[in-house]
């Protein structure tokens, strides 16, 4: 029968009792709450109790280590390495601790005697591995004490005997010292841990089970419960995303592996859709005293928001490069056009700045907007103006143009003013140019605009079309999907534009 | 050099006016017959149809906001070689385009032959 079994139930065979109580050493057997459950006669003897006096008494009753100022102190050491003990479920020990011990005098008075001890705590499970009782075994040292201050200080004790106890003494003060510094210290770390920013998570043995994870990871994964289990049933939808042949290779291989933005989709809330997060992370082999990979350390931290901020910026250094090779190849179709009807160099070079400051106007309009879109009367004024304000006159409702209409309407206005100061209306000194517009059946809009000249020079209809009627023409044909006429009757050239306004914007 | 292209149809599916207008300027300055210019896809794939004779084709990629994919699946099937231009050059295709001869705008005269000589398998002479 193991002593396991026997402390079960609180009561000690017979047997057991009388082997324990027979031993030279003392023990006292506590409970969770530290009141005295149980002694030996050892312990009886050192601490010049009686039974009756201290059984079921809390500890720190029966023994208050004295009215001494460094008893609070002493008290406070051996209820922390009991307590300790209680709580971890491991053995604790005291190298060296103060206590006093009362002794009752003749006269009935109590005197406090300053004692050393040396205590180990054990603590004692039940089946269901729950503490029921702990056990300190304490050796007085007293005498080992005063040897070896005696020998700090004085010559009467044999030289060796001092140097030999008190390096002793010493060095078990000194690992009880270290152990509570490395106690500190591991508290520290596992704070550290818990609250990096970072995400962290320990996983071992071949199944990569969750040893530990901090709050970044379980922030992460959505607050799920992890500890203890396998990655596989923790995180399922892991499973099929290629990480846990990585983690295999790594325990394999011993070789660490790094992940830089790679996606993972995780299920972070019950019965939401599994969401796409970007993380950054390594997977670090833990080793153990043999050199043996037993986990893996994996550390990292999230970098969805950089990922996605990268993807946005690409998309616009594509749309960007379009645009502009787009624009590249309209300035190089204008050159190209413009040349034709120019065998001047002098003449080209005015034509084709115009057309270009032209275009350029309506990129400035749009800007303004955002590239969302511009106003027709804005449009019409800026590519007329140059032909005084008060000989154009325009007449209409404010009409929003979509970018790309903007941009053609823009290159017709400047077509027809420029071809109006050259041979039309604003050639002669009285002539004007009526502009007016109107949208038609709102449920369709339709845009209708008349460019009427008047006052000007008689006017014939050319017998061949310049790149400047071409380019007005195909605009309103190939990029509005509109309809144009073109009239010449004496009194001035009448332009007729019919255009759809479909996803008109808001401006 | 130009002999081996004279003559031939080359469809035009460009929805900016001012370049469908340089390159039919480009393709009747090489002696070539310019179909089109289609301004939409729908329009492209009108012309695209089988009554239309056609020997090649000239497809920008981005159609007024369509990608012009359509066409050119129409032109594969009909066997009517073809060459896609783009501002955002090869790397803006599809892997299913990957390695179709392709234009970067703006484009010279010199590569706007090229590439139709390519895709249409002629030598350059």
């Amino acid at each position: 029968m193991g002593l396991k079994e026997l402390f079960k139930s609180g009561d000690l065979t017979v047997d057991l009792a009388s082997v324990f109580d027979a031993s030279p050493n003392p023990y006292v057997l506590l409970t969770p709450d530290l009141r005295i459950a149980g002694m030996n006669q050892a312990y009886l003897n050192v601490t010049g109790a009686t039974r009756e006096a201290i059984l079921g008494k809390p500890l720190f009753d029966a023994f208050d280590s004295g009215p001494g100022e460094d008893a609070p102190e002493n008290v406070r050491q051996v209820k922390a390495s009991l307590e300790k003990a209680r709580d971890t479920g491991q053995r604790d020990h005291l190298a060296v601790v103060r206590f006093s011990i009362a002794r009752r005098q003749a006269n009935g008075a109590d005197t406090f005697e300053d004692r050393f001890w040396s205590a180990t705590h054990t603590p004692i499970f039940d089946d269901a591995g729950e503490v029921v009782f702990l056990l300190q075994h304490t050796t007085d040292i007293t005498e080992l004490e005063t040897l070896r201050n005696r020998g700090r200080t004085a010559t009467e004790a044999s030289a060796l005997d001092s140097v030999v106890s008190g390096a002793v003494l010493g060095r078990a003060e000194q690992v009880q010292e270290d152990n509570r510094r490395l106690e500190t210290e591991r508290n520290q770390l596992v704070e550290l841990f818990m609250q990096a920013p970072g995400f962290i998570a320990v996983l071992s043995g071949p199944d990569h089970v969750f040893q530990m994870h901090n709050m970044a990871y379980a922030q992460l994964i959505g607050h799920r419960d992890i500890a203890g289990k396998p990655l596989v049933e923790a995180l399922p939808e892991i499973e099929s995303q290629g990480f846990i042949p990585l983690l295999d290779t790594v325990l394999a291989t011993g070789e660490p592996f790094e992940g830089r933005s790679l996606g993972v989709q995780l299920q972070r809330s019950p019965d939401a859709p599994l969401e796409t997060v970007w993380v950054d992370f390594i997977f670090q082999p833990i080793r153990d005293a043999d050199g043996q990979t037993i986990g893996v350390f994996v550390q990292g931290h999230e970098v969805t928001e950089s990922v996605l901020a990268d993807e946005r910026q690409k998309l616009m250094i594509d749309e960007l490069n379009h645009r502009v090779k787009n624009t590249l190849a309209t300035v190089q179709s204008i050159a190209m056009q413009t040349a034709r009807s120019h065998a001047d160099p002098r003449t080209f070079a005015e034509g084709f700045q115009a057309r270009l400051l032209a275009l350029s106007h309506t990129h400035d309009l749009l800007t303004r907007r955002n590239w969302e879109g511009a106003d027709l009367g804005d449009i019409l004024q800026h590519e007329t103006e140059a032909h005084g304000a008060s000989r154009v006159s325009t007449n209409g409702p404010r009409v929003a143009l979509a970018p790309a209409a903007a941009l053609s309407l823009g290159m017709i206005f400047h077509e027809l003013a420029t071809n109006a100061a050259k041979y039309g209306a604003l050639s002669a000194q009285d002539g004007r140019v009526l502009v007016d517009w109107s949208i038609a059946d709102p449920t369709r809009p339709r845009l209708k605009l008349v460019w009427r000249e008047t006052g000007g020079p008689p006017v014939t209809a050319p017998d061949r079309k310049g790149f400047g009627s071409r380019l007005i023409e195909r605009n309103v044909r190939h990029d509005l999907a509109g309809e144009i006429e073109l009239d010449y009757p004496s009194g001035g050239l009448t332009v007729t534009i019919s255009v759809p306004l479909e996803r008109e914007p808001d401006l | 050099m130009t002999q081996a292209i004279a003559g031939r149809r080359v469809l035009v599916v460009e929805d900016e006016s001012l370049v469908a207008m340089l390159l039919e300027t480009i393709l009747e300055d090489m002696g070539c017959v310019p179909v089109g210019p289609a301004a939409t896809v729908d329009e492209g794939l009108r012309l695209s149809g089988a009554e239309e004779p056609l020997d090649a084709a000239l497809l920008d990629v981005n159609v007024a906001g369509k990608q012009v994919f359509p066409v050119a699946q129409a032109l594969k099937a009909r066997g009517v070689p073809f060459v896609f231009s783009t501002g955002y050059g090869e790397g803006g295709l599809p892997d299913e385009w990957r390695g179709q001869p392709t234009l970067q705008k703006p484009f010279t005269e010199a590569a706007v032959r090229d590439a139709l000589m390519t895709a249409m398998g002629l030598a350059d002479v």
